[in-house]
């Protein structure tokens, strides 16, 4: 028979306790992993600011190519396309205009692409040569 | 100025319809359900306003919102006058010695101060969203609804399948919505909003089980939620898995309050706005889609059951309220079906027929999603130590059979047709869960490692809340001259 604190069964007792206990761990790591850090980590905002002269010069919608390095993150290629909405950015280079984004290293471009425009920071406009 | 107008004009329309479909709050609780339900709500009606918007190429958007308003209330005034006024008898609250009370009292305000400290923190440090899909997806598309103006729809195109065009928009209307009263982006906005649904759906499980069960079980459920660090984590990550989640609650507190109604028939307007919020929940995320055809399913099992036993005027009661569950979803609904016909290209889970049979017939990957289904199980709240779900399982059998008796509610008197729906409809849509996994085209770890634990935290406000829905249920009942003679 369990002890008795009250009408309130010692057993529910301990019961609620370990309930209270166990949830408070989670929310002391809650606080304990919450980010200290007072500049926010903001990728997409210098993402933006890293396009906005390549955005003035493409048309405002449409639908562009896109070429990045290999070595490179995916997520290049998101944050290239965010920049750049709602003109939609094409994983390929069949299209007359194409984005080149190497944030990270030096381009290496196929033989059939020219640069039309170098604005810095790895951004580039491209275009395909004319066939001879 | 104008982003706090916005505000307030978003919150006004969903407290408009709140309204509408519960035109009196008895009672404090009541009265504070309704908020934060309202907050939600406006938010579902800001997209769909702005998608309309869109869709119809009109021009003023503050006239479109305040035509929806006048309109609302009017619906308002009509159903205050021609509806009865639906409520539930408060519950009387369980009996903890006081020593008790106070360190559950305590462990509840640490919990909602770690939580919102956390939030805060973690807002102000990832403006962006912490995580790909923030800005891959959800604000990549409110960018092409806002920037886009009249050749928006150009955004949803096949040439960018990774940011998974065929999601709904309720998230990137919403946000479209702001930034069009403000005039700019803000990155605030997602930011707040995300905010917004977390703080949200904390208070609709704490108020909702404050009306239904009293104070202790309220914190008791409040704090299990507030202290599972993924459901903060996501939350102020601006992905779409708590918004759903708070609509997938709203649903089910919707139907579990029709449980408890004083009158004997469903109160029409709680299940429209059970099936309006399950309607959102689909606008939210594709699973929202899953969760609405679960809980119409459940919905009709229990109507299609129940006329083997239930009396002529509950049959017909509860086919007049799926009706109206239904008829309540499906505005939201054919706008869905517009947008994934004509707008949205097919989505990435059912491309691959061929090798979709295939998969069908793989025990091993059954047996492979099952193990990693029981893993998440304990895993999926980035608990410390203890898992929370291990802690919700455990108090709802210590206390399932104690404390009715100090109550007095009715609980076990009804038929509790709705709380057994939502029970259904919660796993339904876990098995639906899992065979999404069996015929995924993805490599199936990969999927589950990175989508599983966010799908089991869609479910978890709503487990929460049915689970601490059954605590006391089965102990002794009393007699109604006995009601509240425990709390004196």
């Amino acid at each position: 028979m369990p002890q008795k604190t009250g009408n309130f069964p010692a057993c529910l007792a301990i019961a609620v306790l370990i309930f209270v206990c166990g949830c408070l761990l989670s929310s002391a790591r809650l606080v304990l992993e919450a980010p200290r850090r007072h500049i926010p980590d903001d990728i997409a905002r210098r993402s933006d600011l890293r396009f906005a002269g390549l955005k003035a010069a493409l048309p405002t919608e449409g639908v562009v190519g896109y070429i990045g390095s290999s070595a490179d993150s995916i997520g290049y290629y998101y944050l290239a396309q965010y920049a750049l909405a709602p003109l939609v950015l094409d994983h390929s280079l069949n299209h007359p205009l194409i984005v080149g984004n190497f944030p990270s290293s030096a381009p290496q471009l196929p033989a059939s692409l020219e640069v039309l425009r170098d604005f810095g920071n790895g951004v580039l406009l491209l275009a395909a040569k004319d066939e001879p | 100025m104008v982003p706090g107008l916005a505000a307030l004009q978003c919150f006004g329309l969903g407290f408009a319809i709140v309204s509408a479909g519960w035109t009196r709050a008895a009672s404090p609780a009541e009265r504070m359900l309704k908020l934060f339900l309202s907050a939600g709500y406006g938010l579902g009606a800001f997209s769909i306003l702005f998608l309309v918007l869109r869709a119809l190429g009109l021009a003023s958007l503050l006239s479109v919102d305040v035509f929806a308003f006048v309109l609302l209330v009017v619906a308002w005034l009509l159903t205050r006058r021609l509806v009865p006024a639906a409520t539930v008898l408060p519950a009387a609250d369980h009996n903890f010695p006081g020593w008790l009370r106070g360190s559950l009292t305590a462990g509840f305000a640490a919990a909602l101060c770690a939580a919102l400290y956390s939030a805060v923190r973690r807002t102000m440090a990832y403006p962006n969203g912490e995580g790909w899909d923030a800005f891959a997806i959800w604000n990549l598309h409110a960018r092409f609804l806002f920037r886009g103006g009249a050749g928006w729809r150009q955004g949803f195109s096949a040439f960018i399948p990774w940011s998974h065009p065929d999601y709904p928009l309720l998230l990137p209307a919403a946000i479209a919505h702001f930034w069009s009263y403000a005039g700019q982006e803000s990155y605030a906005v997602p930011a707040t909003i995300g905010l917004v649904f977390t703080i949200s759906t904390v208070g609709v499980l704490f108020s909702a089980l404050l009306i239904l069960r009293g104070r202790k079980v309220a914190m008791l459920g409040g704090l299990a939620l507030m202290a599972t660090p993924s459901f903060i984590e996501q939350g102020t990550s601006q992905y779409a898995d708590v918004p759903l989640s708070f609509f997938i609650l709203a649903t089910v507190v919707m139907l579990c309050l029709c449980d408890a109604s004083v009158v004997v028939s469903p109160p029409a307007g709680w299940i429209a706005l059970a099936g309006l919020a399950a309607g959102f929940a689909a606008w939210t995320k594709n699973e929202g889609l899953l969760f609405l055809c679960s809980l119409l399913l459940a919905r009709f099992w229990m109507l299609a059951g129940g006329k083997r036993i239930a009396q002529g005027g509950e049959t017909l009661a509860r086919a007049r309220s799926f009706r109206l569950l239904v008829v309540s979803a499906l505005p939201i609904l054919l706008i869905i079906l517009w947008f994934k016909r004509f707008i949205a290209p097919p989505g990435d889970l059912f491309v691959y027929s061929a090798a979709t049979f295939h998969q069908f017939s793989d025990l091993a990957r059954y047996a492979a999603i099952g193990k990693w289904f029981g893993k998440q199980f304990f895993r999926f709240g980035h608990w410390l130590w203890v898992p929370g779900s291990l802690l919700v399982v455990g108090i709802f059998l210590a206390l399932r059979n104690w404390g009715a008796q100090n109550r007095g509610d009715q609980g076990n008197a009804r038929p509790e047709i709705g709380f057994r729906a939502c029970a259904a409809a919660l796993t339904i849509t876990l098995c639906g869960y899992f065979v999404i996994y069996v015929i995924t085209p993805y490599d199936v770890y990969w999927h589950l490692r990175f989508s599983l634990n966010r799908l089991f935290l869609q479910l978890w406000p709503g487990a929460i809340f049915l689970c601490c829905l059954r605590i006391g249920v089965r102990g002794q009942k009393v007699r109604p001259t006995e009601m509240f003679q425990n709390e004196a």
